[in-house]
């Protein structure tokens, strides 16, 4: 028991010391994180509105398939990235193993489904409804893209955060394709999970602690998004 | 808008939606009037209206349009309104001046029209707030504005008015007579309230089953000798 | 709303450049790190949680402005990277598999780098009575644990720890089995936070031990200065043959450069709480 409340006093004590390494690792995972949302947003937002609002053959397939790969294990993501990014695999010349751009393309893949089934789920219900009743008031396909988009708006936001979630908290695929290196491919929750192994129980909570924060800010955005939704205007 | 079809035809997953032959086979919706389309459940008058109003194509048969097949331009002078209509996530008055915001007119013009537009269906005091989570009444009646602004020539309405309150009810049926007076504006509407249908229609449909059992003016409707229509008619009418 | 939104991605947009200025590296260097390339230094958990890597690398890395990934598996998995040309060059403590390394034509040739050695560790009320019986006789200190039998944890993942392992049960000729004998599959670390927790006997070498003294009140040392707990480490520049992505001159910098004296020396200096960790032994050319 001791040792767990040393742990958060300790933690607290790293925090704001400003250590450049905490902060470096911290940054990493942001920008590593960030960039594949912005990546999987970019592909998963047209490709699931295109799919969601046209009814075509097959759709129920394409869906199921959709909401399996939104849960998708991060680390099979990983393991699997590895092998076409490992020296000896397909991509070996790019030499893009245990690097940041490994990393951001694993998460990519893996938050992609996540953004695409959330906007395509919507975009199926109501965004379908929407394009019908933008019809038979006149628009063409312009206007159609442009009102979906603002129609849409708050499910895209729910989207993004949801996907930023999975991206941040997520060990397994940043493990495998980052190796974790000291300075060059060190996250949060690799962080976390090495010196939780190495027994260093108060940075691992104070890491823990600045990781939580970031959820609960990311989560209190999506919460804001939902029931700004209710009560919004635009003048 | 003259709207005339020809042996319409929808099959459905195998099933025969709707299959307009014999003495129906040739509808005719004339321009200026207010044409009321009625019938029991299941009978196939939403999908006729979805055909006419240009939402989906029938399996068989034509619709002309003022003697002309389908095509855009003829496409965008049509609206068309259901009973639980799609509003946008915007305020009020933004919903009504959507169509106008599309066709680019000018923001004086616009104004002027929306303006118009909220005092005549009563809601100017909510003319700010989000079209979301309104009452069923005050959504109908910002569809209908939405739908009118743009001064169409073809209105299709399916069952405009259930579930609202009375006094909607008044509002919309005034708004829709006062265009069909004053502009000719044709209105194909589909409703379960008989009285309504006597109220403000000039000509009436009778659909049963997927097949046309009537299709003249209400007053003719009373006088026809066919069972199915009397007992709709005696079981719907108060 | 609009408002909002532009505030969150102001922020986020700041982080990305916040990052990509402090990003690059968190140590100040002579030479700029990268500026000649990078190599890949496959090597041992243990040995990067015995944190000598940390102190020595920037010598390196200043010297010759290659950066050092440095990526820490398993000896099994670091073998493997090897052969398949994963990694530029090796630091692992398996003797056995080392010299097959070479003699399948992997490597360029193994060189001896230091050595530490193993201790078995265990519960202090020692139910087993190793401390009494086998103190500095290995063998026979697993044998007294098997007989009891009491909780034995292995990491199990073809480690150089773990291969040491199979060659003390081998010399006490017992095949380890049964519920007593737990296999965690994982590090040096996460196993002595495991045996610590199941006031269990273990094999650790003494660097992580020491580092990690502290978190573990169960344990301490019951048997160590056997001859066959010595843990010898081998340094090998993998073949440039395997693929065309091998930094075979990065690699053999760093063979020549861990293999100098100077170099030596300073591994002979790295202490954890007094005790110097490693004792380096390259041979002198």
């Amino acid at each position: 028991m001791d040792y767990i409340l040393n742990g958060f006093v300790e933690a607290f004590r790293l925090i704001f010391s400003f250590d450049p390494e905490i902060i470096q690792i911290v940054l990493l995972s942001l920008f590593v994180s960030f960039s594949a949302t912005l990546y999987g947003t970019l592909i998963g937002v047209p490709l699931g509105i295109a799919l969601g609002i046209h009814h075509f053959r097959g759709k129920k397939v394409v869906s199921r398939f959709l909401y399996t790969f939104m849960s998708f294990p991060p680390v099979i993501i990983g393991l699997f990235t590895a092998l076409f990014l490992a020296r000896s695999g397909p991509f070996g010349q790019f030499q893009l193993m245990y690097t940041p751009t490994a990393m951001i393309i694993a998460q990519t893949i893996l938050v992609t489904p996540v953004i695409m089934g959330i906007v395509f789920n919507h975009a199926s219900t109501s965004g379908y409804e929407v394009v019908q009743t933008g019809k038979t008031l006149g628009a063409r396909r312009w206007d159609i893209l442009i009102l979906l988009v603002l129609e849409l708006k708050a499910v895209i936001m729910i989207a993004l955060v949801t996907g930023f979630g999975r991206a941040i908290s997520e060990v397994g695929a940043v493990m495998i394709v980052g190796g974790n290196i000291r300075g060059f491919t060190r996250v949060m929750t690799t962080f976390i999970a090495m010196n939780n192994n190495m027994g260093q129980y108060s940075v691992s909570i104070a890491m823990g602690l600045i990781l939580m924060s970031i959820s609960f800010f990311t989560n209190s955005l999506l919460y804001h998004f939902i029931l700004g939704d209710q009560n919004e205007y635009r003048d | 808008m003259n709207i005339e079809t020809s042996h319409i035809k929808k099959i459905y997953k195998e099933k025969t939606v709707l299959s307009l032959d014999g003495q129906f086979s040739d509808l005719q919706f004339e321009s200026g009037k207010i044409h009321g389309i009625i019938g029991p459940n299941g009978s196939g008058k939403t999908t006729l209206m979805k055909i006419i109003a240009g939402l989906i194509a029938p399996s068989s048969g034509a619709v002309l349009y003022n003697g002309q097949p389908l095509c855009q331009d003829i496409f965008s002078e049509m609206t068309y309104s259901t009973h639980t209509p799609t509003l946008f996530s915007r305020s009020v008055y933004q919903n009504i001046a959507y169509p106008l915001k599309i066709r680019k007119q000018e923001k004086n013009a616009i104004d002027q029209t929306v303006s118009q537009l909220l005092e005549e269906f009563e809601i100017d005091d909510i003319k700010d707030q989000s079209a979301r989570h309104l009452s069923g009444g005050e959504s109908q009646k910002i569809a209908l504005a939405r739908a009118l602004s743009f001064s169409p020539k073809a209105l299709f309405l399916d069952e405009p008015t259930a579930n609202i309150d009375p006094k909607s009810i008044q509002i919309i049926e005034a708004a829709l007579q006062k265009r069909n007076r004053e502009q000719g504006l044709t209105i194909i509407i589909i409703t379960h309230n008989l009285s309504q249908a006597f109220r403000i229609c000039n000509h009436l449909t009778f659909l049963d089953q997927g097949s046309c059992l009537f299709s003249d003016t209400p007053e003719k409707i009373m006088t026809t000798s066919h069972s199915t229509i009397d007992e709709f008619i005696s079981f719907n009418r108060f | 709303m609009k408002k909002k939104l532009s505030v969150l991605l102001v922020v986020l947009f700041v982080c990305t450049l916040a990052f990509s200025a402090l990003g690059c590296t968190p140590k100040e260097k002579a030479l700029e790190p990268g500026s000649n390339g990078e190599i890949l230094l496959a090597t041992t958990t243990s040995t990067q949680d015995s944190g000598l890597l940390e102190v020595i690398l920037p010598d390196f890395e200043a010297q010759t402005g290659i950066a050092v990934k440095v990526i820490a598996v398993g000896t099994g998995k670091a073998m493997e990277m090897g052969k398949a040309g994963e990694a530029d060059v090796l630091l692992v403590h398996a003797r056995s598999q080392e010299d097959q390394f070479i003699t399948d034509g992997y490597g360029v040739q193994r060189f001896d780098v230091m050595y530490n050695d193993f201790v078995v560790l265990g519960p202090k009320e020692d139910p087993a009575k190793v401390k009494t019986s086998a103190a500095a006789d290995a063998a026979k200190a697993f044998a007294a644990i098997a007989a009891v039998p009491s909780t034995f944890v292995s990491r199990d993942d073809k480690s150089g720890t773990h291969t040491k392992e199979l060659a003390i049960w081998k010399a006490a000729n017992i095949t380890p089995d049964g519920d007593w004998y737990l296999k965690t599959g994982t590090g040096m670390g996460e196993t002595l936070t495991l045996t610590n927790e199941k006031l269990g006997y273990t094999l650790a070498d003494r660097a992580t031990y020491a580092n990690m003294k502290d978190t573990m009140a169960n344990l301490e040392i019951v048997c160590e200065g056997d001859q066959i707990l010595n843990n010898p480490y081998g340094v090998i520049a993998v073949s440039p043959s395997i693929n065309d992505q091998i930094n075979a001159d990065g690699a053999q910098a760093f063979v020549t450069w861990i293999i100098s004296p100077e170099t030596q020396k300073l591994i002979g200096s790295y202490e954890v709480n007094g005790d110097p960790l490693f004792i380096p032994n390259a041979v002198k050319k």
